[in-house]
């Protein structure tokens, strides 16, 4: 093999690499777009449910012993998907007892709409999580394992010998989360429940004025929202290890992917992750690994600089 | 169909609006008039439940609407439009009047509902795919009427509907108000600074200050008095 094509084969396999991972990525942004781009809720625990999600998933997979009936390869997937009405319930509660107070028609009036509040209180939020993860579960890496991760497809050879490898696990992640992706945006597009959600979002009094229930359609939103990272925690912990501070390394590309696909737009969300993914493989064809975060935060600024409103941003003025 | 009585309500302690009467019969236009101030959108915002009452009663349809949830009121058939238009500007045209929509009365025969619509207000339809926030003012106020329509509303109430139009468009506003009420033999309660034409219209008017109902008629009467005339109309 030449240098150019080593090159080369090296550039597709970051790609391929980077389009799985993005996939994941562009997943949990879209649980972050549900809170933040479109309630406009900062929270700063997304990562910590994210986490939370991974131990859920984790514990139903060991505890209810799903691979001896489902098998170690399906076993691993179901409970990632089992974890997720989990997360939905844990992402309501949290609304109900905490987040409504800081949120939605009672701060209207607020300084900042509540935003301050909402940050301290999500911050206290994680903090909790964090710790109390750590009394609960300790601090080992624990990863869900299946056999499909240490198992790749080889694509090739094609142009003369070359070859990228795909692995099965991420693989399977990936094409979970276009799934879920595509129907969640089908839901928030098309249906009566995705509209008033959105309509709750953009002008809650208005919205009350409909008929719409706006302090529920908040909570469906952060529940949903809440569910979804929570599941693409899951997918991510088939291949990546996790412990209970794992939140504080992908709650910052979460808002990263959430603002470069543009606030609000749940498929910019997607595209934000997807890009912090390729930005993040494709880095490390040149750079060491240990910079690939840095990489991801040039390529950040670089694309707020350019296109402030991200990729998917419109200029409309919420009123 | 619309019963308020004894009335006060405000925001955190300080009341606005203070022992405040209004009725309005099945079938009837009433219109609010008063000063900047006087507390007329708070009385809406009271009726639909975003303002808390401090004391009295609504009763809508015989039914107390302060046992109500806000979001639920508009089930019973109420539609407010709201001051300053407040469309979902990140909805479409279409999406918004199908939030108006959601009310039972407005699932029903809703095709049939949406064409009247646009039969009324041609310009939603032009604009259906439309972002609603990108729609000039009095299109986004074509919105925020055709939205209360779309819940096939028995009372509909409109807060200012020719707030910040030109004359011109504001007449047009008025007029298609006039034609849509005929037509659908809806109630109306509207609060209007367009005293003139808001009382010409009126089976019934309010003059209300500093949030107490201080002159109250039918609307020829109201137009043909002096304090009016001379507070409201400049004569
Ligand atoms: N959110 C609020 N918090 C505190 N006070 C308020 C609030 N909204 C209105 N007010 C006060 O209540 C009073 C009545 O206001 P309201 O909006 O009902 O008047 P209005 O008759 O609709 O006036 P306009 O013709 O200007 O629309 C005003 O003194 C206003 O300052
Ligand atoms: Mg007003």
């Amino acid at each position: 093999m030449t240098e150019t094509q080593i090159l080369i084969e090296s550039t597709l396999q970051a790609i391929a690499a980077g389009i799985l991972i993005g996939a994941i990525y562009g997943l949990m942004c879209v649980g972050l777009a549900m809170i933040f781009g479109i309630m406009r809720v900062i929270n700063f625990a997304q990562g910590d449910f994210m986490m939370i999600g991974m131990y859920a998933a984790f514990f139903a997979l060991t505890l209810l012993g799903l691979p001896s009936f489902l098998g170690p390869v399906v076993g691993p997937y179901v409970a990632v998907l089992l974890a997720a009405p989990l997360l939905y319930g844990f992402g309501w509660l949290i609304h109900r007892t905490l987040i409504r107070r800081v949120t939605g028609i009672e701060t209207a009036d607020l300084e900042g709409e509540g935003h301050y509040a909402q940050l301290i209180l999500t911050l206290g939020i994680a903090l909790i999580l964090q710790n109390g993860a750590m009394i609960l579960f300790g601090a080992e890496l624990i990863s869900i394992r299946t056999p499909l991760s240490s198992d790749a497809i080889f694509v090739g050879p094609f142009l003369d010998g070359l070859a990228v490898f795909l692995n099965k696990a991420r693989l399977v992640s990936a094409c979970i989360s276009v799934v879920i992706i595509v129907a969640l945006w089908w839901v928030i597009k098309s249906t009566t429940l995705g509209k008033s959600l959105r309509a709750a979002a953009d002008n809650p009094e208005a919205a009350i004025y409909m008929g719409i229930d706006v302090d529920r359609s908040h909570r469906t939103a952060f529940a949903l929202g809440t569910a979804i990272t929570a599941t693409a925690g899951g997918l991510l912990a088939t291949n990546y290890p996790f412990h209970p501070f794992v939140g504080l390394e992908y709650v910052i590309i979460m808002y990263a992917g959430v603002v470069l696909g543009g606030i609000g737009s749940v498929i910019g969300a997607f595209w934000g992750g997807m890009a912090i993914g390729l930005v993040q493989q494709l880095s490390t064809i040149i750079l060491p690994t240990q910079l690939q975060n840095a990489t991801i935060f040039v390529f950040f600024l670089l694309i707020v600089i350019l296109r402030p409103q991200g990729f998917f941003g419109r200029n409309v003025e919420r009123t | 169909m619309l019963e308020i009585r004894n009335l006060s309500a405000g925001y955190s302690e300080i009341a606005v609006l203070h022992d405040l009467s209004v009725g309005v019969e099945a079938g009837q236009f009433v219109s609010i008039v008063g000063p900047n101030g006087a507390g007329k959108s708070t009385l809406f915002k009271t009726i639909s439940g975003t303002v808390k009452p401090m004391g009295g009663e609504i009763l809508f349809e015989g039914e107390n609407l302060m046992k109500l949830a806000p979001a639920a009121r508009p089930h019973l058939g109420i539609a407010h439009v709201p001051e300053g238009r407040q469309v979902f500007s990140s909805l479409t045209v279409l999406e918004n009047l199908e939030m108006g929509a959601i009310t039972e009365a407005g699932k029903k025969n809703w095709a049939q509902t949406l064409e009247q619509i646009y039969s009324w207000l041609p310009v939603l339809e032009d604009r259906a795919g439309q972002f609603a926030g990108t729609l000039s003012g009095g299109e986004q106020q074509m919105v925020a009427i055709g939205r209360g329509l779309a819940s096939s509303p028995k009372l509909l109430m409109l807060d200012e509907p020719s707030m910040g139009l030109a004359p011109a468009i504001a007449d047009f506003v008025f007029d298609k108000l006039m034609e849509i009420r005929k037509d659908a033999g809806l109630t109306i309660l509207l609060v209007e600074q367009r005293v003139a034409e808001a009382l010409q219209v009126a089976d019934k008017g309010y003059v209300l200050e500093t949030g107490r109902v201080v002159l109250e008629g039918d609307g020829e009467t109201l137009k043909a008095d002096d304090r009016v005339r001379q507070a409201y109309l400049g004569m």
